[in-house]
């Protein structure tokens, strides 16, 4: 117990006998921990507010009927019922469609009934000339895709005549949308307008979900789907999957690398101080020796001497980078960034380790011979 | 009953120069031995030896039934922290370490701290009211009465002093003769490297080395009759 007293009297001396060394030591541990916590903090916050935002980048996940079905190939519009009572927190949006094959006049067009509130939380970023269609119930509008609209001469305001076999409906454009995908060239409505054109109420041609996370997560809720639909195919969007994959892969390999290259010249700033302290150490360690001091038990002082700046440049630089976290999150990313408590062991954890590693030309003193430090050499 | 030091035709050599050739000699339990030759004679080698500090080319050093030839690092080390208590010409305390401090230093690396025995030791130098100062605020007269009681701190079987007064004034070398003296008078065992005929004429015997080699074992005490 007193040898541990004695052991901590030491090491505390130590700490304050070289200030102006483990000072720079210090400010080179707390410079690279503010950039590390700063770093993982937007990591972690990054990835969350990234998937989030691409939830606003279309579907990325597919109900329907199997392939080949002929009008079985359509869905039961109460699979809609049954998606929400699964209760999935990470099912964003969940939109139906029934396609249906009409005709404008003379001219063929593919009209898409939709849940238009649905529509817009996954593809916020269509562009939109004139209005959108607020509300699911709305029996009157309807967007016309860019394409469809250029073929059959249709502007905001317009209205349009469709008809399939001996039915038909009117409606009125009330914005035409470009999205660069199949819906330009649609008219897209409400669904129970376009189930009473068709005749196929209480029907849909598949469902399309926005499901936020990171892909394992979203194959999860995939399979969950397919578990709970039986008859019916839950397919995860590939393309989009893999393009968010590799999105959130590339900003969390150049987030590791960044953090690994700044922790490398962090050690190397510590490794300089370190060897110098460790000239002014040499007479020190001499005289331990010759008063019986064992090398390890000398070099533990050492050792904890730079474990406790690491700790302390750890915890400085954690607090320093929720502050720069923040900054990046507002300035990058436009959010605010919280501070993430699991960050802080890591960054000590990291900072340790960096120090530790900075003071390898401390644990060379352990080669010191006595004799020639005691007699000046 | 057998010596507590034996030096038996010990050697050391530094590639080509030969700095002890062949020494031998004793000290039993209890004597003072001043080790006295010219600049480059090879007193400090052999101290070194002794100490553990050094390891011998040839021959055999005997300290306490212990041959310290034959031992390695680990058991050097234990030696020195058992059995030897060093006294340096330079006083060597560790400069951020309190005078206190710095004798407990010793206590540490020899088993446990106590810091009441190291504040008695102090005391007994005549540093009872410097126990918080660090060597800067301490003269060199004190510096080295720190450095006698952290020698002492640990009852070792020898004490080692190398040129113990040859950085002080003398009114402070005094301080210091008189503690060397009380510490023969209470039976401890003393070996002094020094240049001062004064130290040497206090001991019980001088060994003195030329060029490498023992050219003398005297008595002062004989001597001056």
């Amino acid at each position: 117990m007193a040898s541990r007293s004695m052991f901590f009297r030491i090491l505390w001396k130590l700490l304050g006998a070289s200030r102006g060394r483990l000072a720079v030591a210090l400010i080179a541990l707390t410079s690279g921990a503010a950039i590390c916590s700063a770093l993982l903090n937007v990591n972690l916050d990054a990835e969350r507010k990234l998937t989030q935002e691409f939830r606003t980048l279309g579907s990325n996940v597919v109900i329907a009927p199997p392939a080949g079905g002929g009008d079985a190939a359509l869905a039961d519009a109460s699979v809609l019922d049954r998606i929400a009572a699964l209760r999935l927190p990470r099912i964003v949006a969940a939109a139906p469609y029934l396609y249906v094959a009409a005709n404008s006049g003379s001219q063929p067009v593919i009209l898409a009934g939709t849940w238009f509130d649905q529509v817009a939380k996954m593809n916020s970023w269509w562009k939109l000339e004139g209005g959108w269609v607020s509300s699911r119930d709305d029996r009157e509008h309807c967007l016309v895709g860019f394409t469809a609209a250029r073929q059959l001469g249709l502007a905001p305001g317009s209205s349009v005549q469709l008809r399939s076999g001996d039915r038909a409906i009117s409606l009125t454009v009330a914005g035409i949308v470009t999205t660069g995908g199949a819906e330009d060239n649609q008219i897209l409505t409400n669904l129970d307008s376009a189930q009473a054109l068709a005749g196929l109420s209480g029907r849909v041609s598949l469902v399309q979900l926005s499901v936020s996370g990171t892909p394992p997560e979203i194959v999860a809720v995939t399979r969950t789907l397919a578990e709970n639909l039986p008859g019916l195919d839950v397919r995860p969007v590939r393309q989009i999957a893999a393009a968010e994959g590799t999105i959130l892969g590339r900003i969390r390999g150049l987030i590791f690398w960044t953090i690994a290259l700044i922790l490398v010249l962090s050690m190397l700033g510590v490794l300089a101080s370190m060897a110098a302290l460790a000239m002014e150490r040499r007479r020190d360690v001499g005289l331990m020796k010759a008063l019986g001091g064992t090398v390890p038990r000398i070099m533990r002082l050492f050792l904890a001497e730079a474990g406790t700046l690491g700790a302390a440049g750890g915890l400085l630089g954690f607090l320093v980078g929720v502050v720069l976290a923040r900054w990046i999150g507002e300035r990058v990313f436009g959010v605010v960034i919280s501070a993430r408590l699991e960050v802080l062991p890591i960054t000590i954890a990291l900072t340790v380790g960096v120090a530790l590693a900075g003071a390898f030309p401390l644990r060379l003193l352990g080669r010191v011979r006595p004799a020639e430090i005691l007699r000046g050499e | 009953m057998a010596p507590l030091v034996q030096v038996e035709q010990l050697e050391k050599r530094f590639g080509e120069v030969r700095a002890l050739d062949r020494v031998s000699f004793d000290v039993d339990a209890g004597e003072w031995i001043a080790i006295m030759g010219p600049s480059g004679s090879g007193k400090t080698t052999l101290i070194n030896i002794l100490g553990g500090l050094d390891h011998p080319s040839a021959g055999r050093v005997v300290v306490d039934g212990l041959d310290i030839g034959n031992l390695g690092e680990r058991e050097l080390t234990r030696y020195r922290a058992d059995k030897i208590g060093f006294v340096f010409q330079q006083f060597h305390l560790v400069p951020y370490l309190t005078a206190l401090e710095n004798v407990m230093l010793a206590q540490y690396f020899h088993s446990i701290t106590d810091e009441k025995e190291a504040a008695e030791a102090l005391a007994r130098v005549g540093l009872g009211d410097r126990l918080r100062h660090v060597p800067a605020e301490l003269s060199g007269g004190e510096q080295q009465r720190v450095a006698i009681a952290r020698a002492l701190i640990n009852q070792p079987k020898v004490i080692l002093a190398d040129e113990p007064t040859g950085n002080l004034d003398e009114a402070n070398e005094a301080v210091v003769l008189k503690l060397l003296r009380d510490l023969h008078d209470a039976g401890h065992t003393i070996l002094v490297v020094t240049h001062s005929h004064a130290i040497g004429n206090l001991a019980d015997r001088r060994v003195e080395l030329e060029h490498g080699r023992l050219a003398r074992i005297s008595v002062p005490s004989l001597a001056k009759e």
